[in-house]
Parts: C-alpha cells; sequence; structure tokens
C-alpha cells in the first residue's frame, strides 16, 4: 500500500546556475503519523512545504528533480485543485490566506469551488468549527479575531475540502502562547482522526507534538540528535 | 407592507441606484435635479443610510463645488456677468446654472452611493455573481474591498516609521517630499507583492477555478416588496425620463 507522503531524491534549486535548496532528499511520511521538520531560517524549509505541496511545479518556477509521490501519484502529474482534495498546507500568516467577509464564506469557499452541494457545505462548516473549537464565530469578521484564532480558521477552511494530509508551514510562529497550545490541541485531535500531518517549523518546542523530528541542512533530512547544525 | 425598506435585496438596491444615477446623467432642468436629489434622499433613508453623516461628506465637498461653479462661469461665454475681477467673469447667471447642475448631479450619485452602503459586501458580490457577473471579477471586487483598508493601514504604517526615523514630511520642500513618498511606496509595492503572491497560491491550494462552474453556500432571493419597489422605480424612472425630455 502507497504511503500519504513519499519523496524520492528530491533536489530543487530555483534557476539555473543557483545553489541547489534541496540535495537528493528523502522522506516518507506514515498514514496518522505526525512529522515534525525543523531547520534554521533560509535553510530551505518553505521550499520543501511548496514541493510537497505540489506548488513547486505547478505555481513556481524552477529545476525540480525526483519524485514527490501523494497517496502514490506524482505531484507533477496530479493539478493543484487535485491536490487541494488530498492535502492541506496553512501558511505562516493567516492574513494572507483569509479573504472573505465572514468565517461562514471562508470556510465555504474550498468547496464550492469542487461544486459541493450547499447542504454539504453547510454541514462540513459545522464539522470543522466543531474540531477547532470556533462554533462561536461562525458569522464574526476574520480580521476581529485575535492571531491564533485566524489561524484556527485557517486550519478550518483547509479541513472543509476533507484532506487526508495536513502541512503546517510556521503555522505557529505568528501566534502568542495559548493560540499555540489550541492549534496543538487541535492537531493531536485531527491525528485521532487519521489525518497525517507534517509540521515544518525553526523552533522545536513547537514540534512537541510531532512523533519523529527530523532536522533540515545542507539540502537534506536527518534524524533529530540534539542539534540543528 | 413596512416603509422601512432594510432588508432588501442588493440587487434592488443596485436597480434604485442606476435608475437615480441614470437620472442625474439625464436630467438638464434644475428642478427636476432637485426632485431626484429629494427622491434619493428618501431612498437613503428608507434603505437605512444615515443622513446626518451624509450631510457630513457633502460638507467636505463645498469648496469642490464652488470651483466647479466658478470655473463653469469662467469657461462660459453666456449671460450676464454676475461678479468679474479685471477681465474675468468669475460669476455668471448661466456659468452658475450650469455648476448648480453639475453640483446637483455630484450629489444624488454621492447620495445614491450610499444606499449600496447599506447592503452587505458579501451580498453585493452574490447578487453580481446572481446576475450572471463572471465569479472572477465579482471575486476581485471581493478582494479589493477586503484588502483596500489593509492597504491603507500598512501605509499608514510605514509612514509613521518614517517619522520615528525624523522625517518630517510637513517640513520637508515639495520635491525633496516627493523624493521621500518613493521610500513610502517602494515597501508598499513589496508588501503588496508578496501578499498577492501567498494568496493566490492560498487560493489555488483551496481549488480556486478547478471546474468552469462552482456551487454557493449563500443564494438570494427577491421577496415581494423587491418586486414592488422594483417596478415602482422602473415606473419613476421613466416618468422622469419623459419630464427630463419634454423639458429640455
Amino acid at each position: 500500500m502507497s504511503l500519504p507522503i513519499e519523496v524520492k531524491d528530491l533536489s530543487f534549486q530555483y534557476e539555473e546556475g543557483a545553489a541547489k535548496i534541496l540535495r537528493h532528499l528523502d522522506l516518507s511520511v506514515a498514514k496518522g503519523e505526525i512529522v515534525g521538520i525543523v531547520g534554521l531560517s533560509g535553510i530551505g524549509k518553505s521550499t520543501l512545504c511548496f514541493c510537497l505541496s505540489g506548488i513547486i511545479p505547478h505555481v513556481y518556477g524552477g529545476i525540480m528533480e525526483g519524485e514527490v509521490l501523494l497517496n502514490g501519484q506524482s505531484s507533477r502529474e496530479l493539478s493543484l485543485p487535485t491536490i487541494a482534495t488530498t492535502l492541506g498546507l496553512v501558511f505562516q500568516n493567516p492574513d494572507h490566506q483569509l479573504f472573505a467577509f465572514n468565517v461562514e464564506d471562508e470556510l465555504a469557499f474550498g468547496p464550492e469551488n469542487l461544486c459541493v452541494p450547499r447542504a454539504e457545505i453547510a454541514r462540513r462548516i459545522e464539522e470543522v468549527l466543531a474540531i477547532v473549537g470556533m462554533q462561536d464565530y461562525r458569522h464574526a469578521n476574520p480580521q476581529q479575531l485575535s492571531g491564533g484564532q485566524r489561524q484556527l480558521i485557517a486550519v478550518a477552511a483547509v479541513l472543509c475540502l476533507q484532506p487526508e494530509i495536513l502541512i503546517f508551514d510556521e503555522a505557529m510562529s505568528q501566534i502568542d502562547a495559548e493560540g499555540r497550545a489550541k492549534l496543538k490541541a487541535v492537531m493531536l485531535r485531527l491525528k485521532d482522526q487519521g489525518k497525517t500531518m507534517v509540521m515544518i517549523d525553526h523552533d522545536l518546542d513547537n514540534l512537541q507534538i510531532a512523533d519523529r523530528v527530523l532536522v533540515l541542512k545542507e539540502g537534506r533530512l536527518f534524524p533529530y540528535t540534539g542539534s540543528l547544525s | 407592507m413596512t416603509w422601512q425598506l432594510t432588508t432588501l435585496d442588493p440587487r434592488t438596491k443596485l436597480i434604485i441606484v442606476l435608475c437615480l444615477s441614470s437620472l442625474a446623467v439625464f436630467c438638464q432642468n434644475i428642478y427636476l435635479l432637485l426632485l431626484v436629489l429629494l427622491l434619493t434622499l428618501i431612498v437613503v433613508k428608507l434603505t437605512g443610510g444615515e443622513l446626518g453623516q451624509l450631510f457630513s461628506k457633502f460638507k467636505k465637498f463645498i469648496k469642490v463645488f464652488l470651483a466647479v461653479i466658478v470655473i463653469q462661469s469662467i469657461f462660459t461665454n453666456e449671460g450676464q456677468v454676475l461678479l468679474q475681477v479685471m477681465q474675468i467673469k468669475l460669476l455668471t447667471d448661466v456659468g452658475l446654472l450650469r455648476g448648480l447642475q453639475t453640483v446637483l448631479r455630484f450629489l444624488i450619485v454621492i447620495a445614491a452611493a450610499v444606499v449600496m452602503t447599506t447592503a452587505n459586501s458579501r451580498d453585493i458580490i452574490q447578487g453580481l455573481i446572481q446576475w450572471k457577473v463572471p465569479y472572477e471579477l465579482a471575486f476581485m471586487v471581493t478582494i479589493a474591498i477586503r484588502f483596500l483598508p489593509l492597504l491603507q493601514e500598512e501605509a499608514t504604517d510605514t509612514l509613521t516609521a518614517l517619522q520615528l526615523r525624523g522625517v518630517n514630511l510637513k517640513k520637508i520642500p515639495i520635491l525633496k517630499r516627493l523624493r521621500t513618498y518613493s521610500y513610502l511606496l517602494m515597501p508598499l509595492l513589496t508588501s503588496v507583492l508578496i501578499k498577492a503572491r501567498d494568496l493566490s497560491v492560498a487560493m489555488e491550494m483551496r481549488a480556486f477555478r478547478a471546474y468552469p462552474q462552482r456551487t454557493s453556500l449563500r443564494e438570494l432571493h427577491f421577496a415581494r416588496i423587491d418586486y414592488f419597489v422594483i417596478v415602482l422605480s422602473m415606473l419613476l424612472f421613466q416618468l422622469l425620463l419623459w419630464a427630463a425630455l419634454v423639458l429640455s
């Protein structure tokens, strides 16, 4: 049976002649596992995140070698909307991923794009708001919520597409301790539901809930042994 | 039927605004324009708009209105001179009349725009979509409405950062001030581009434009009052248009 995420010999450079950010990188993530990836700033964590989620090569250009397989299918061959139903990506800054006037519309955006019927969209909204514990904010304006609450809404918006895999690209870097604690609790709840997660961060404290932690250095992943360098 | 029309469908409000703004363009007669302005103010009140706020908006434009009247007088070589400074006709009766026409048109358009502010922005977009306006266009309007205040906030922050570094824009000569504005524009432009790129990726990752069609959680429905108001607006529009043609 194929794994949710399998990366084989992945190398990437943004342009010809530029240094390779990722070099012959391998990664396998099992179903229901939380894998933490830590690394210093500018080491290529976000690039890896873009490769895992198909943004590279579908949106950003560059030279990509090797394979990223999502449930056994190459990310090159899948379109981004197809990937979106398999894999959800939560970015660092919630302000750059929320654009609706209220939470309900924000959550409905993804399923509406996939032509999900209205009744099913309403059911999904109710369900994901319960998962992230934001039921009372269904009609609130996302801009009037705290940073932590906005990030929870960003997670809920992704969950509305019912992806099996979730990738968090430094999703905790712009929220306070209370918000981080809430987000971690949500992640553990999602793990119980069998979701596969990859958490990318530069702060080890944020990766306490990970089943295993890998360090990204010199373009490759190594098991964490107590040092980032 | 209640005379409070706050719950009107945004499409009905859009039709009313289109009728009023078109009348402002077609009507030449000053009394007819006054009547349209009066009608617009009544609509503002009935749809829940704040007349007080509207009048304070009008006040802000007083200087512009006076300038419009003077400009019309200067460039109109007709009519009796009411005020002349040296050889320049600052005020003529025809200029005054044309200036007033322009001012009244401005007032009608500003007041009509207030009617739209009484509708929820999301509902306006939904109304446009249900009118078969392409979703991409309607979505662009959403993004513009949503991000404009954020950009304004960011511009203010950048300006404050400049001031904290000792730059006092009010005391700088105009040419140097223009150059200083480039320091304001560059970070703002960079931030806009980054935001736009991140937003487009976030949208793609949520299946934006996955299919040519999409469903919608919301759906607007015309109520009886909407049909009544639309018919009444159209009748009044035709009547006033006919009056405008007769009186021109």
